[in-house]
């Protein structure tokens, strides 16, 4: 399936969800971990907590584990993969 | 009461980092909105989830957190200050993130909601904000009395400076234009119905102002050495009896000038409704003819803390040695009600501060600085 349409979704859901005024869709690398300064996209715990309200929004995903969490919210690659095989909508 | 040492403001004007009054700024569709700066050195993360207010109470306090740039005109510390305390008034903040919480909660049928909101919701988040970013672990308050929420805030910094000599404390007042208090003041007539440009709020006969908002900031304490100004009185009063307001200030001048001072500027909260125009014509016309009078409303705008803006002018006024011709009403020794001050020149050491919110909250603030006033001639 052509993921390509999913993640820039994903990317702008992103942006707006966080108000991440400086950042565009293409300045986010598919591979580019989300957390964490330097190569990362600099988000925080707040964050994480927002892009779970997100899935569960947008895709209807629930997570409810944190170890889950901790392995799905690492980079757009590993998001898009968990919303394929877990969306409800 | 306190003195001042420091002071930012973020407003309508060119006030932040460095003030230049000369040129001003006019409101954009009724509304005089803020001059947001870059904010440099807070935080991009915690920058992104601030509202308005939460921002420009930040940014106009982080300056004062840190050492002051060299040669600037409205400090007088060298050293970076330890603060004791972070009092803030505000009338609205966080009431945008409210009702977008609460909306959440609507449109998601009280299910997963985000969090970011939230935790941002209350009227403390700037004070809040100030302390997290600072990693400052004293007293931090915020006194939300409306129309007088400054006022309360800075009756609060003077206590407290009186019971801890050598401490200091960071005092704002700070609201934006958010959209919710915006209509409801709207519908509520507090603002013109037909738009009207900033630059004409006073001669317009009309009921309601403009919106404004801004955020002022002050380093205080008890100390005189190097203060910039001293707040020596507060008086506050609810009525909506323009006679009572003025036998208050009556009262308040009696009371607490001393023989042989006098009141040099009345810098006035006239803001263009004419519904509260009695309240600052019947206090005027208990001054002496030859105290000058200046306005600030259209700068800033209406808004609940308005006074925090006129007390931060204040302070720029008594440093900088001279005011603006536009914020000029009445000028001594002229015959002439519409003098505004052309070649006229004042010395100036007492300011009096007379605000009124929606004609039922009304505060006098006198300041008193140390060096001579004047006028400059109009360009």
């Amino acid at each position: 399936m052509e993921t390509a349409p999913l993640k820039e979704h994903l990317k702008k859901q992103i942006i707006a969800f966080l108000n991440l005024t400086s950042v565009k869709p293409e300045d986010i690398k598919d591979d580019q971990p989300l957390f964490g300064e330097g190569e990362g996209l600099g988000l925080d715990s707040i964050d994480s907590l927002e892009l779970i309200v997100l899935l569960n929004r947008e895709f209807g995903i629930v997570i409810q584990d944190p170890k889950e969490g901790r392995k799905v919210l690492v980079n757009i690659n590993t998001m898009v993969d968990y919303i394929e095989k877990h969306r409800t909508k | 009461m306190l003195h001042i040492h420091q002071t930012t403001c973020i407003s309508p004007q060119r006030t932040f980092p460095h003030p230049d009054l000369e040129e001003l700024h006019e409101s954009v569709n009724s509304r005089l909105s803020v001059i947001e700066p870059d904010y440099t050195g807070i935080p991009q993360n915690a920058l992104r989830r601030m509202a308005r207010s939460t921002r420009i109470g930040v940014g106009a306090a982080f300056p004062l957190l840190r050492r002051p740039e060299a040669g600037s005109s409205y400090s007088s510390v060298t050293s970076p200050p330890s603060i004791d305390g972070i009092i803030i008034g505000t009338a609205n903040a966080g009431m945008e993130e409210s009702i977008q919480f609460m909306k959440q909660i609507i449109d998601h049928e009280e299910g997963m909601l985000a969090p970011g909101v939230f935790v941002q919701s209350t009227p403390n988040t700037i004070a809040a904000q100030i302390s997290l970013l600072s990693r400052n672990r004293g007293y931090n308050t915020t006194h939300v009395h409306r129309g007088l929420a400054f006022e309360n805030a800075l009756l609060d910094a003077a206590m407290l400076v009186r019971e801890n000599p050598r401490h200091n404390y960071l005092l704002g007042g700070v609201d934006e234009i958010g959209a919710f208090n915006y209509n409801i003041d709207y519908l509520d007539g507090w603002y013109k119905k037909e738009a009207l440009s900033s630059k004409r709020l006073y001669e317009d006969n009309s009921a309601g102002s403009i919106a404004g908002e801004g955020a002022a900031l002050f380093l205080v304490n008890d100390r005189p050495e190097n203060a910039l100004a001293r707040v020596r009185a507060l008086a506050t009063l609810h009525s909506k009896d323009p006679a009572a307001v003025r036998d208050q200030l009556r009262h308040f001048i009696d009371t607490r000038l001393q023989a042989g001072e006098k009141i040099d500027l009345f810098l006035s909260g006239e803001n263009g409704d004419n519904r509260l125009l009695p309240f600052f014509l019947s206090c005027e016309d208990i001054l002496d003819r030859d105290i000058p009078i200046a306005r600030f409303k259209h700068m800033c705008g209406e808004y609940p803390t308005a006074s925090a803006f006129a007390v931060w002018l204040a302070c720029h006024l008594l440093q900088s040695q001279s005011i603006p011709p536009h914020i000029i009403k009445r000028m001594p020794g002229s015959t002439d009600p519409g003098n505004r001050g052309d070649k006229n020149t004042v010395a100036c050491r007492n300011i009096l501060i007379y605000n009124s919110h929606k004609g039922a909250q009304h505060s006098f603030i006198w300041i008193t600085g140390t060096h001579a006033l004047t006028t400059r001639p109009d360009r």
